[in-house]
């Protein structure tokens, strides 16, 4: 028995749901969503739990990193109620809920929050430069080193905590019983997903951007690994400079298109944007653009007389790794992959 | 008998005469007795033919006719008005259905067609042979009709009827006029309180001369019929002089020590025996409720104008026709329905309406502030197991209605809507809109799958398996359970059985017909109007009391009633009143008198219908109808068997 909370769309409306009231159940937005089949309902069954704030239903839920936002229901919606936009918003909802340390939601719903922390990351940045009398060398040993340091320690304490918690409330709390080889068989599934985002291809009229978010995925994790494991900004290997090159660039030039559909707003999914989401695309774009300055200036030897640009970087990277990719919007890259690996092997459970 | 009948066989197009040998049939009619002329024609109902038929009434001094064509439902009418036209009594036509008796029905069988077409054209002819003329039964009737229920629907129909010149009684039986919607604050739609309505209703009663109300007042008898019933009234006195000043009456309510359920407010507060229900209602008179006064006296005390010297008073009163408008009572819903009267915050809509009225700045209901209201609809309507099939109307929107006004008056409201389907038809859709703009919640079952109220760790929770949620079984803590009643007649409906007004399966008042005769009952002069005729909202009760209005008074307004005059007569020789014909008698026709010394019975011709129900059951033949009389219908039958037509 589920109680309802009418209490519940107010807290939503904070990650950027706004007219849950608009909704009168015609179920147009099922009729045109290729995701729904007889067993589910989509989007409709979430905007319904989300009107009567049924939270723990949500929160148990898959459904919201199931679509990918094509918008025909917020096109076809005859209440212009958006609910591609609820889903969204609950994508947003379900990180804050799976976010053992609650930061997550701070951020999300509060700017000043955000621009706080953002400003925080700035000054203790500066301050660490500082420190080392601003030497070129010594900075970027430092931040070379903080990049690695980053990555494990986000992962292990905040990202893997977070999986093990989504897991919890979307497959043991529910008390769904899978047996391990349903775990194994199901890996494929995640690794695919994980780096081809797949199954947005199934959505209509969505292959040009499914062919852009692909490469940018595949730019920026190999912009990762480029400088993280094969010390891009150090290296004289061609090479690995020409490849951090391109790959620094993909990534401007798609968020770049990113940005500029964000700002035309020609799409139902570029119509609305939350900070979260504004913070997202331009702060990959300003990553691509001052790693490329910043390997440009070392090839040019400029960076010596011009620090302050790997400065910028350093700064953007931190708040990166800091804020965005534990708290904020990169994390949908695994929560998406393991909603549908945690998907498939519900399925497979029968 | 007649010497000179006219017979036209009519080809129909080809309808009669592709299965019938119209040329045959009239062959074998030409030489009837009495036949004058006969004829076949085309399209017996065509101008042409029309025309031609007066000019051979006329030309041919014919004194009956009979045209064999279709269903007399069609064209009897047509056929009567050619004879009038040509100056023949309309009674010397006869009608025979060659079309859907005989054409239609043996398109298989021609020669059996046209054997059975000359048989029943030779029985008209055999009921022409008969004929006479008649003239319609005349009734003077009186230009005054009672409006009974001064309600919104009464008293605009008695404004009516009085504008058009009818003198009219407005009877209520209560102490004050305005009915239900008194009751109510803000209306649908129009935002215009129900006090609002009834002022301003009240206002032109009040100013017409031609209008008379009686408050406390009651038929208690009624003889006679359409045009002159003879109507007797009781009036109740209020026991209060005209001449009362507020203060004194404060102070009498205050010393009356008897309280009673105040029903103006559905019982939710008390009331003294002295009362008036609010401060600016109509008639501006206090009354005092005799049934529960105990006569203490200490009213009388502290208020000149306490008068109970006032005694009961009996008028009789003739009017041409009487308008009912007696409204409806809300749905009293049973003990245990939906935990009503068991779980103290569920409550009905018409009492919720009036808590809403008390409460000013916050929601209060047995002390407790009230957040979570949740709507149970179709409350005693569309009964999967009881009696109330019907839909009551007004109730979707009105809940909605309410619901928005108690979001705007008051802090921190959350409307849940237990419905089966909403239905704010019309204009009102906009109110559904509204309420889910404003956020409320609409949760769907069917019929057979109803919620359930229940009471648990001091709350109330009310659950359903809700059909807009794929069934997903759910639960909202409601602090005030509001139970969307419908509409059900009257519970003191004896008015009904005073005048003898049917009631439909819903238990009603009952029109003759839905759609074509919608505020008639099959009384003569006695028509209905409002919610006694079934739920109505308040525009579709103005639009059934000025039509009402507008039958009652084409009822009286010549000041005479022409009415047919086929109806049964009685042999006063013959009968010995047994009152068989009085019980089979759907119209209450039949009045027993005194005629040299028995009892005998006598028809009241103003009421009669002619269907001829009492016929068979009169065990000494002592009735018969005119224009069918036995010796009509014998000799058509003797036709009808006779062998060898052709």
């Amino acid at each position: 028995m589920a109680r309802i909370n009418p209490e519940f769309s107010d807290e939503l409306k904070k990650y950027g749901a706004f007219d849950l009231n608009a909704c009168y159940n015609c179920g147009n937005c099922t009729a045109v969503c290729t995701l729904s089949d007889e067993e589910n309902s989509f989007p409709r069954k979430m905007v319904r739990y989300s009107v009567l704030g049924l939270d723990g239903d949500l929160e148990a839920s898959l459904d919201p990193w199931l679509c990918y936002y094509c918008g025909e229901c917020s096109t076809t919606c005859p209440r212009e109620a958006d609910p591609g936009e609820l889903m969204m918003s609950l994508r947003r909802w379900l990180t804050a809920r799976y976010d053992w340390t609650g930061l997550s939601g701070l951020l999300y719903k509060s700017l000043p929050a955000s621009i706080f922390a953002f400003l925080l990351l700035v000054v203790a940045v500066i301050w660490f430069a500082a420190k080392q009398q601003f030497d070129v060398a010594s900075i970027m040993h430092y931040g070379h080193f903080f990049e690695m340091a980053a990555i494990t320690l986000v992962f292990a304490l905040i990202l893997l905590p977070n999986i093990i918690h989504m897991w919890w409330l979307t497959i043991y709390k529910p008390g769904i019983k899978a047996p391990l080889s349903a775990y194994f068989k199901s890996l494929e599934d995640l690794i695919v997903h994980m780096f081809t985002q797949k199954r947005a291809l199934g959505c209509d009229d969505n292959q040009f951007r499914w062919f852009e978010h692909f490469i940018l995925v595949l730019g920026y994790l190999l912009l990762l690994f480029t400088t993280v494991f094969l010390n891009w900004f150090e290296t004289t290997n061609l090479f690995v400079i020409i490849l951090g090159y391109v790959e620094s660039a993909i990534i401007f030039v798609v968020t770049f298109d990113f940005v500029r559909r964000r700002i035309q707003k020609d799409q139902a999914i570029s119509k609305h944007s939350h900070p979260s989401d504004w913070f997202f695309v331009i702060w990959l774009f300003l990553m691509g653009l001052t790693a490329f300055t910043v390997r440009l200036f070392i090839d040019v030897d400029l960076l010596e007389t011009n620090l302050w640009i790997y400065l910028v970087h350093l700064i953007i990277l931190v708040q990166w790794a800091l804020i965005i990719v534990p708290f904020g919007k990169w994390t949908h890259f695994l929560y998406r992959s393991f909603a549908m690996y945690f998907h498939r092997v519900i399925e497979l459970k029968g | 008998m007649k010497k000179k009948i006219g017979v036209y066989i009519c080809h129909c197009g080809g309808n009669i005469s592709d299965y019938v040998d119209v040329e045959k049939v009239r062959q074998a009619v030409e030489n009837e007795g009495g036949v004058f002329l006969s004829k076949t024609t085309m399209f017996a109902c065509a101008d042409s033919n029309q025309k031609d038929m007066v000019s051979d009434i006329k030309e041919k001094q014919l004194d009956g006719v009979v045209v064999a064509s279709c269903s007399p439902k069609l064209h009897l009418l047509t056929f009567r008005g050619v004879a009038e036209r040509a100056g023949l009594n309309k009674y010397n036509y006869v009608h025979a259905n060659i079309r859907e008796q005989v054409s239609w029905a043996h398109s298989d069988n021609k020669t059996g067609a046209t054997e059975k077409a000359i048989h029943i054209v030779k029985a008209a002819i055999a009921k022409v042979r008969n004929a006479e003329s008649l003239e319609p039964v005349k009734v003077q009737s009186t230009k005054a009709v009672a409006v009974v229920g001064a309600g919104v629907a009464g008293m605009r129909a008695a404004i009516e009827l009085a504008e058009a010149g009818a003198e009219v009684f407005l009877i209520e039986r209560e102490f004050f006029v305005g009915g239900r919607v008194s009751q109510w604050d803000d209306l649908c739609i129009t935002d215009e309180t129900g006090k609002e309505l009834i002022t301003r209703l009240y206002d032109r009663v009040m100013q017409h001369k031609h209008v008379t109300l009686f408050t406390g007042a009651e038929i208690v008898e009624n003889k006679g019929s359409v045009g002159n019933f003879e109507i007797k009234v009781k009036v109740t006195p209020r026991h209060f002089k005209l001449q009362c000043s507020g203060g004194e009456l404060q102070k009498a309510i205050d010393v009356c020590p008897v309280e009673v359920p105040d029903e103006f407010n559905f019982n939710i507060t008390k009331r003294k025996a002295i009362y008036h229900n609010y401060p600016s209602e109509y008639p501006q008179l206090p009354a005092i409720d005799m049934k529960t006064c105990t006569r203490c006296g200490k009213c009388e005390a502290v208020c000149n104008a306490v008068d109970f010297s006032q005694k009961t008073e009996y008028l009789n009163i003739k009017v041409g026709s009487i308008l009912l408008a007696t409204g409806f009572d809300p749905y009293e819903p049973p003990k245990g329905e939906f935990g009503y009267g068991e779980i103290d915050n569920v409550i009905t809509l018409p009492q919720f309406k009036r808590v809403i009225h008390y409460n000013d700045k916050r929601l209060i209901w047995q002390g407790k502030e009230v957040k979570n209201i949740a709507y149970i609809y179709c409350v005693g309507s569309r009964q999967l197991n009881g009696d109330n099939k019907y839909c009551s109307r007004y109730c979707c929107t009105s809940t909605i209605h309410t619901a928005i006004t108690a979001k705007n008056k008051y802090k921190g409201i959350h409307n849940f809507h237990f419905n089966r389907g909403i239905r704010t038809y019309g204009k009102a859709e906009v109110r559904y809109d509204e309420s889910s703009r404003l956020g409320d919640v609409y949760l769907q079952s069917f019929e057979y799958d109803p919620p359930v109220v229940e009471a648990r760790d001091g709350q109330t929770f009310v659950k359903i398996k809700d059909v807009l949620t794929a069934n997903k079984e759910l639960e909202v803590a409601a602090d005030l359970v509001v139970l969307v009643t419908g509409m059900v007649p009257r519970k003191d409906n004896s008015i009904a059985g005073l005048l003898k007004v049917p009631k439909g399966r819903d238990k009603f008042f009952n029109e003759i017909h839905m759609k074509l005769r919608p505020v008639e009952t099959v009384i003569d002069g006695v028509t209905i109007a409002g919610a006694s005729q079934g739920p109505k909202n308040i525009m579709e009760s103005m639009n059934s009391a000025l039509s009402a209005a507008t039958k009652s008074f084409s009822l009286i307004d010549s000041g005479e009633l022409a009415l047919e005059p086929t109806v049964a007569v009685v042999n006063k020789e013959a009968c010995e009143w047994c009152g068989k014909c009085d019980e089979a008698c759907p119209y209450s026709a039949f009045e027993k008198v005194e005629k040299d010394g028995k009892m005998i019975a006598k028809v009241i011709p103003s009421v009669c219908k002619g269907c001829g129900m009492c016929l068979p059951v009169c065990p000494s033949n002592a009735l018969e109808l005119i224009g069918l009389s036995d010796h009509d219908v014998e000799s058509m039958i003797d036709v009808l068997i006779e062998k060898d037509t052709v």
